[in-house]
C-alpha cells in the first residue's frame, strides 16, 4: 500500500490544478446534498415533531353557543365513543377578525386566553417563549411566527380592534401554538391579562368563551367521518352555533405546506446539480486518465501492474472526495442557519439547526460511494492499456475521420473556423456543457417564474379565490342595508355578494364553499380551469383535485349536505386553488339555498375602487355607519401584502441560490473543460503561436469553441423551459390544489437569463483560457 | 550582404531549483539575407536555444536581438506573434503539423494569418505544396495519415506560405531516414536558391553540408564558424572542408 500512496500523492502533486477543481465540485455536491437533507429531514418535520411534543392529539374542535357546552351528554358521548382521551379549555373566540401582521393585515379566527388557561392544558399545551417579566400590564403574547415572519419582538407595540374597540399592547412573549400559530391555518392564538380577558368577556355578549376541545381519535375512528359526526351533532344542538374543526393533519398541511416547497425545491436543484457534478467528476476521471497516460505507461514500463495504477488513483480521489465531503458537511451547517430560517418562517416554531446523523451519513457516502463507483468505472480500461501504447499517449488523437470545417471553403472568419475545429474535436466535452447549462438555464427559468408570481406580481389569479380591493363582512341583520350603503360610495363598483360554508359530501369528505349571487361576476374566473362557472342553482364547480381524487368528472353530479339539508348538482367546472387542501366548491347563491336560509348567514362583500385610495375610506364609512354590524373589513391590498411576506421571501432566496449555484457550477465546469482542453492542446497552441498567432485570438477561440453548445443549449432550454415551466410546477403543485398551472413567465427575463448565462459563460471562459497568454510558444512546444 | 538579424551580448539562462544554468552567453551575431546558415554543436551545447531566442520564440535572460532592424528581445508575447507571423518561418523536428487539421488546412491556418482572402490564400497554399512535391491527393489527409518525409515538406511549405525573411529548421531531417531526409533537405536548398533565408539547427554533417555557413556553438558561445559557400551536390570538398572544421571544433 506505500506504494499506492506515493503513487498516490505523485498523481496529485502533478495535477493540482484539476484535483482542486474537482474538489470544489464533490466539495460543492456534498454541501448542497447535506443543506437539503438537513432542510428535509430536520427543519421540515419541526412543526410536526413539535406537534407531537405538546401533545396535540389529531384535531382540535372549537364552538362558540349560548345554550350548549362540553358538558351536554350528546357531546360527551359523541367524545366518549370515538376518542381516547379529550381535553377542553376555555378562551375567547373572534371570527373574521382584522388581525395586524407583516405589513399588512390578516383576516382569520383570533382565540384570545389567559396565562391560567395556559398552565391548565393538557392537550394541546402552549408554551410561552422569549417572555419578559418586566412587561406587567396591557401586555399580549403572539405566535411566534410573528418573530420569525412577521419581524415582530419583544417590547413591540401591538394594537388589536376587538368588538369595536381599539386595545393597545405591548408584546411580551411568543406562543408556540400548534393549532392557532400560523396564519395559513386560519387562527392566530394568542394570549392577554386577566384584566384585558375580563374586559372583552365583558363586551363579547350572550355566547360568552368558546369551548376548545383537543381529541385523540380511537385508531378505527376516520378523522374526516368524525368531523362530520361532530359538525352535524353540534349544528343539531344548536343551528347558530359557530363551530370550527381543525383535523391535526389539515393544520400541518397548511403550516409547512411552504417549507415543503423550499425544502422540495432545494432537494430537487440538489439533485440536478449533482447530475452535472457526477457527469464533471466522470469527465475529469476520463480526462485524468487521458493527460496521465505516458505516466501510466512509465509505470506499467517499470513493473508496476493495472492494479497498482488503479488503487493509487482511486486512493486519490477517494481522499478528495472524503476530505470535501468532511469541509462540505461542516460548510452546510455554517450556511443552514439563514436558510432554515426562510424554511422556518411560515412554520413559526422555534427551530435551531443541530446535527443530523443522517444528512451527514447520507451527503457523506453520497459523495464518496459516486466518487468511488464512477473512478472505478473509468479506471477499468487501464488493465487493458499496452505500456507502448500509453508512453505514445495511445491512439485516439489519431483517429480522424473527416476535416470539418474546411478553411478554404468556410464562410466563417479564421479564428471562428478554428473555433469550430476545436468545437468539432471536443463533442464529448461540448456535450456536457450543453446539457450543464441547459439545466442551469431549466432551474433559473423556474426561479424565475417564483420570483415573478410569489414576489415582483404576485399571480392572484392562482393563489386566492378572489381578487379584489375592499372585502367587507356584514351581520345577517346589516347585509341589505348595508351593501345599498356601500353601493352609494364614490368610487365604489362591482359589488359581489358571497357566502361561506363548509359542505359534506357523503360521510368522509366536506368541501369548503363559497356562494356568489352569479359567480361570473368574480374578478377571478381563472379560477375555473376547466368547463365553467355554475350559473344555475343546479350546477355547482368542485375542486379539480378533490374531483381526481374521488372519481368527479364534468356532467357528473354530486350530493352535498349540511345539516339536515342534501341537494344534488350538476358538476358543469373544476376549480383550483392552494387553499383548503383543493379541497373546495362554488356554488350560486340559488344553489346554496337548498341548503341553508341565506338570510340567517353573514354576508361577504367584494367590492372594487376606481383608486386605491379610496378603499379605506369606503371600509371606514361601513364601519362608522353601522358599527358591531361590520362584523369585519379589510383592505385587500394590505392583505395580500401579509399573507405574501412569507412568499416573497421564499422565491428570492430561490432566486438568489439558484442564481449563485448556476453561476458557481458554470464557473467550475468550464474551469475543468477548459483547463483540460487547453492541456490537451497545449502542442497546437504552441504551433500556433509559432507560426504567428496572437494570445488573444487563441483565447478568444478557445472560449468560442464552447460558445455553439452554450448558446444552442441557452436558446433550446430556454424555449422548452418556457413551455415546461409550468407543467413542472404542477407536478409539485398538485399536491396542493392547482391542476393547471397558468404562471407567468416574463420572456424579457428568460431572455436576460440566457444572454446573462452566454455572457458570464464566455467571460469564465475567456478568463479560465487566459492561461495561454503566460505560457511561450518554446514552452508549449518543449513540454511535448 | 544585408543583416537581418544581429544579436548583441545574447544571453540565457535557466533556473531550475535554485541552480543556474548558462545556456546561451554573450553571443554576438549577425545573420545575412540570401544565407543557408548552419548551427551546429554537440547534445545540449544552446543550439536550439539560439534558434528560438533569434526567432522571438524564447525570450532572451540578457542581451539584444535586432531582426529586420527591430528589437525584439522588448516585444510583448503578442507583439513577437505578430512579428512572426509576416517574418519568421518555422521547421521543426517533430514537423509539429496540428492533427486535427488537414495537409491544406495547416497549410492556409498560417497563409490566412497574413492574406485575408480566401481564395488567394487557398491558390497560394495549392502552389506552395506543390512546390514541395505534395500532391493533391494528399491535401485533405491528416499529418497523422502520412509519411514522416511528407508530413515535413508540409510543415516546410507551411513554414514557406507567408514568404518570411528568414525560415528557421530545428533537426528537420532529426525525426527522418536519410532517403526522406535527404528530400526534405532539397526543398530547403531550393527555396534558399529561391532566395529565402534559412537559419537551420543540426547536428547532422550531411545536412550540414547544405549550407553556406556553418556557426559552431560550444559551452553557450560561438566556437567557430565556417564559409562554404554556395551548395552544389556531390561537391566532396565542401565536405572534406566541413568535415576538418568540425574536427577543429572538437566535433
Amino acid at each position: 500500500m506505500t506504494k499506492e500512496k506515493l503513487l498516490a500523492g505523485s498523481h496529485f502533486r502533478k495535477n493540482k490544478g484539476s484535483s482542486i477543481g474537482i474538489f470544489l465540485l464533490m466539495f460543492l455536491s456534498s454541501m448542497l446534498l447535506s443543506l437539503a437533507m438537513i432542510l428535509f429531514t430536520d427543519t421540515y418535520p419541526t412543526a410536526q415533531n413539535e406537534a407531537k411534543r405538546l401533545n396535540s392529539g389529531d384535531g382540535q374542535l372549537t364552538f362558540t353557543s349560548s345554550t350548549i357546552d362540553e358538558t351536554n351528554p350528546d357531546l360527551q358521548e359523541l367524545f366518549n365513543s370515538n376518542t381516547t382521551s379529550y381535553d377542553v379549555a376555555k378562551a375567547l373566540s373572534f371570527i373574521n377578525t382584522n388581525v395586524p401582521f407583516v405589513n399588512g393585515e390578516v383576516i382569520l379566527r383570533l382565540q384570545v386566553e389567559t396565562l391560567d388557561t395556559l398552565s391548565k392544558k393538557q392537550m394541546a399545551k402552549t408554551e410561552i417563549l422569549d417572555g419578559d417579566t418586566s412587561i406587567t400590564s396591557d401586555y399580549i403574547y403572539v405566535p411566534y411566527q410573528f418573530k420569525t415572519s412577521g419581524g415582530f419582538s419583544v417590547g413591540d407595540d401591538y394594537s388589536l380592534t376587538l368588538l369595536g374597540n381599539k386595545y393597545q399592547f405591548k408584546i411580551k412573549g411568543f406562543l408556540n401554538t400548534v393549532y392557532g400559530g400560523c396564519n395559513n391555518g386560519g387562527v392566530f392564538e394568542m394570549v392577554v391579562s386577566p384584566e384585558t380577558y375580563a374586559d372583552l368577556l365583558s363586551k363579547i355578549g350572550d355566547t360568552g368563551e368558546s369551548s376548545i376541545i383537543t381529541y385523540e381519535l380511537k385508531d378505527d375512528v376516520k378523522p374526516s367521518a368524525f368531523r362530520i359526526r361532530t359538525l352535524n351533532t353540534l349544528k343539531t344542538l344548536d343551528p347558530s352555533a359557530d363551530v370550527r374543526l381543525e383535523p391535526l393533519t389539515e393544520v400541518m398541511s397548511g403550516r409547512t405546506f411552504m417549507s415543503l416547497i423550499i425544502a422540495g425545491s432545494f432537494l430537487a436543484v440538489t439533485m440536478i446539480v449533482m447530475i452535472v457534478i457526477v457527469l464533471m467528476i466522470i469527465n475529469s476521471i476520463s480526462n485524468y486518465i487521458k493527460e496521465n497516460m505516458k505516466t501510466i505507461g512509465a509505470l506499467k514500463a517499470i513493473g508496476y501492474t493495472g492494479k497498482n495504477i488503479k488503487v493509487s488513483l482511486l486512493l486519490m480521489f477517494v481522499s478528495l472526495a472524503f476530505f470535501a465531503a468532511v469541509l462540505g458537511v461542516a460548510g452546510s451547517y455554517l450556511i443552514a442557519g439563514p436558510i432554515a430560517s426562510v424554511v422556518i418562517a411560515q412554520m413559526g416554531v422555534p427551530y435551531t439547526v443541530s446535527f443530523s446523523l443522517i444528512s451527514t451519513i447520507v451527503a457523506f457516502t453520497t459523495v464518496l460511494l459516486i466518487t468511488v463507483l464512477f473512478t472505478l468505472l473509468s479506471l477499468r480500461k487501464i488493465n487493458k492499456i499496452q505500456p507502448i501504447v500509453a508512453l505514445r499517449e495511445g491512439t485516439d488523437s489519431h483517429n480522424f475521420k473527416r476535416n470539418p470545417v474546411r478553411l478554404d471553403k468556410s464562410f466563417l472568419g479564421l479564428n471562428a473556423s478554428l473555433s469550430m475545429k476545436t468545437m468539432l474535436h471536443n463533442k464529448r466535452q461540448n456535450i456536457i456543457t450543453f446539457f450543464v447549462t441547459g439545466f442551469l438555464v431549466f432551474l433559473c427559468v423556474i426561479a424565475l417564474l417564483m420570483f415573478e408570481n410569489f414576489n415582483r406580481k404576485p399571480n392572484l389569479n392562482l393563489l386566492a379565490n378572489e381578487i379584489c380591493d375592499g372585502m367587507i363582512l356584514f351581520d345577517k341583520d346589516t347585509k341589505t342595508e348595508g351593501e345599498a350603503f356601500l353601493a352609494s360610495l364614490e368610487g365604489v363598483s362591482n359589488i359581489r355578494r358571497a357566502y361561506d360554508d363548509t359542505l359534506y359530501v357523503g360521510e368522509e369528505n366536506s368541501l369548503w364553499m363559497e356562494a356568489y349571487e352569479d359567480p361570473n361576476t368574480k374578478n377571478n374566473t381563472d379560477i375555473c380551469y376547466k368547463g365553467r362557472l355554475p350559473q344555475h342553482d343546479n350546477e355547482i364547480n368542485i375542486s379539480g383535485h378533490f374531483g381526481k381524487n374521488e372519481g368527479y368528472k364534468i356532467g357528473d353530479e354530486i350530493t352535498l349536505t349540511l345539516g339536515e339539508n342534501s341537494y344534488t348538482y350538476l358538476i358543469t367546472g373544476f376549480i383550483q386553488t392552494t387553499n383548503n387542501g383543493g379541497g373546495e366548491c362554488i356554488l350560486t347563491e340559488a344553489g346554496y339555498s337548498h341548503l341553508v336560509d341565506t338570510s340567517e348567514k353573514i354576508g361577504i362583500y367584494y367590492f372594487d375602487t376606481e383608486k386605491d385610495e379610496q378603499i379605506d375610506p369606503a371600509l371606514d364609512a361601513c364601519k362608522a355607519k353601522f358599527g358591531d354590524g361590520v362584523t369585519s373589513a379589510a383592505n385587500f391590498i394590505d392583505v395580500i401584502e401579509a399573507n405574501m411576506a412569507t412568499f416573497r421571501g421564499i422565491a428570492t432566496l430561490m432566486l438568489i441560490m439558484v442564481a449563485t449555484i448556476s453561476g458557481l457550477v458554470i464557473l467550475l465546469v468550464l474551469y475543468l473543460l477548459i483547463r483540460s482542453l487547453i492541456f490537451s492542446k497545449r502542442k497546437d497552441y504552441g504551433i500556433y503561436k509559432a507560426i504567428g498567432y496572437t494570445s488573444k485570438s487563441l483565447i478568444l477561440q478557445t472560449a468560442g469553441s464552447f460558445m455553439p453548445a452554450i448558446i444552442l443549449s441557452v436558446v433550446i432550454y430556454s424555449i422548452v423551459s418556457y413551455f415546461m415551466a409550468n407543467p413542472y410546477m404542477e407536478l409539485i403543485m398538485i399536491n396542493f390544489g392547482l391542476m393547471k398551472c397558468t404562471f407567468s413567465i416574463p420572456i424579457p427575463g428568460v431572455i436576460i437569463i440566457g444572454a446573462s448565462m452566454i455572457l458570464l459563460s464566455f467571460l469564465f471562459a475567456v478568463l479560465q483560457a487566459r492561461r495561454i497568454k503566460n505560457v511561450e510558444p518554446y514552452k508549449m512546444l518543449i513540454a511535448e | 550582404m544585408n543583416e537581418i538579424i544581429k544579436t548583441q551580448k545574447l544571453c540565457k539562462t535557466f533556473s531550475n531549483g535554485g541552480v543556474q544554468q548558462h545556456v546561451l552567453r554573450n553571443i554576438d551575431l549577425s545573420i545575412y539575407e540570401g544565407d543557408f546558415t548552419v548551427i551546429m554543436g554537440a547534445s545540449g551545447a544552446g543550439k536550439s536555444t539560439l534558434l528560438y531566442a533569434l526567432s522571438g520564440m524564447d525570450k532572451p535572460s540578457l542581451g539584444d536581438v535586432n531582426f529586420a532592424g527591430k528589437n525584439i528581445t522588448k516585444g510583448t508575447p503578442d507583439e513577437l506573434a505578430l512579428f512572426r507571423r509576416k517574418n519568421c518561418g518555422f521547421v521543426f523536428q517533430q514537423t509539429y503539423l496540428v492533427d486535427s487539421m488537414s495537409v491544406l488546412d495547416n497549410v492556409l491556418a498560417a497563409a490566412l494569418l497574413v492574406e485575408k482572402s480566401k481564395k488567394k490564400a487557398a491558390a497560394k497554399a495549392k502552389e506552395v505544396l506543390r512546390s514541395v512535391d505534395i500532391e493533391e491527393t494528399l491535401w485533405n489527409k491528416f499529418p497523422t495519415q502520412i509519411s514522416g518525409g511528407e508530413a515535413q515538406r508540409v510543415g516546410i511549405a507551411r513554414a514557406l506560405i507567408n514568404d518570411p525573411k528568414l525560415v528557421f529548421a530545428d533537426e528537420p531531417t532529426g525525426a527522418l531516414n536519410s532517403t526522406t531526409g535527404k528530400d526534405v533537405l532539397d526543398v530547403l536548398t531550393k527555396a534558399n536558391e529561391n532566395g529565402q533565408s534559412i537559419v537551420m539547427v543540426t547536428h547532422d554533417i550531411t545536412s550540414a553540408r547544405r549550407g553556406n555557413r556553418i556557426l559552431y556553438v560550444k559551452d553557450g558561445e560561438i566556437a567557430g564558424e565556417c564559409q562554404l559557400g554556395k551548395y552544389v551536390s556531390g561537391d566532396k570538398e565542401r565536405h572534406l572542408k566541413l568535415r576538418d572544421f568540425l574536427g577543429g571544433m572538437g566535433w
